[in-house]
């Protein structure tokens, strides 16, 4: 699978070696050349430096043949755009996107966007937690 | 006529300056509390500024969103216009959504994604140069790239 990942944060860096480690051809984009330096050495994969909501980018990370695409920036509304280019302009198969705000992720996942968010997940955790289970 | 200016920079300003001019009901929503302050203090907008951030959805759901006839996102970050925009679209049902780009291939996006009108001040002026180059060059615009 061809898969391209926007935001090289804590999480995208660790998805991004995850999925190369397991055979996947990945690409990562971020417009911070030091994020990188969280994949490490001996990444294979590719690296673009630029804007995730760019299209011009997205097209140089060689979005037109991507299988999967993942938003991981740090910002919902950066996420959200990213992935409505991929999944509205460039008809990418599986999109996924992190957005922080659980309102606007209730929101855009009513829209059809796959959203995942983790203030949302570390909060139930955090309460069954507290709850002795 | 009810319009909702989302972002308080300069364009932001004066659009709700001469909104209110031509006796438009107007609000102008700015992030920032003392961008904020500076544009209600004395000889400025006045009451019309509201505080809070255009792509939270409890906030917005003070402005009365729900029945302006026109929201505009004129915020510097193309990502910030269009959540405000679909927000106001899609939440709150406003008929016309207006959106500032910064990068001119957004205007095609941001159709795509349902804004009903996005401007590109970049490709306004693009336009204007490659006019003005046109009518002084007879060979025309197939030249110059």
């Amino acid at each position: 699978m061809k898969l391209i990942i926007v935001g090289c944060s804590r999480v995208g860096a660790m998805v991004a070696r995850a999925m190369e480690e397991a055979g996947h051809e990945v690409t990562v984009v971020d417009s911070n050349r030091r994020s990188f330096d969280r994949l490490g050495t001996d990444f294979k994969g590719q690296m673009v430096l630029g804007n995730g909501i760019d299209e011009d980018v997205l097209r140089q990370a060689g979005i037109e043949h991507a299988d999967g695409f993942a938003s991981l920036t740090n910002g919902d509304n950066r996420n959200i755009m990213a992935a409505q280019i991929a999944r509205e302009v460039f008809h990418v198969p599986k999109v996924i996107t992190r957005i922080y705000d659980p309102i606007r992720q209730d929101v855009y996942q009513e829209l059809g966007l796959n959203t995942i968010c983790p203030t949302l997940a570390g909060a139930r955790q955090i309460h069954a937690m507290l709850k002795g289970n | 006529m009810y319009v909702i200016v989302i972002g308080g920079g300069k364009v932001g300003y004066y659009l709700s300056k001469h909104l209110l001019e031509r006796q438009y009901e107007v609000t102008l929503i700015e992030k920032d509390p003392r961008r904020a302050e500076a544009l209600t203090g004395a000889g400025q907008l006045g009451e019309i500024v509201m505080v809070g951030d255009g792509d939270e959805m409890a906030f917005l759901a003070t402005t009365g969103m729900e029945r302006a006839d026109v929201v505009v996102a004129v915020t510097g970050d193309d990502e910030d216009n269009l959540v405000a925009c679909q927000l106001a679209k899609r939440k709150f049902k406003v008929p016309k959504t207006v959106a500032r780009v910064n990068n001119p291939a957004n205007v095609q996006i941001f159709k795509t994604l349902g804004v009903d009108v996005s401007l590109s001040a970049t490709e306004v002026l693009l336009d204007l140069i490659e006019r003005e180059l046109a009518g002084k060059e007879p060979a025309g615009p197939a030249t110059k790239r």
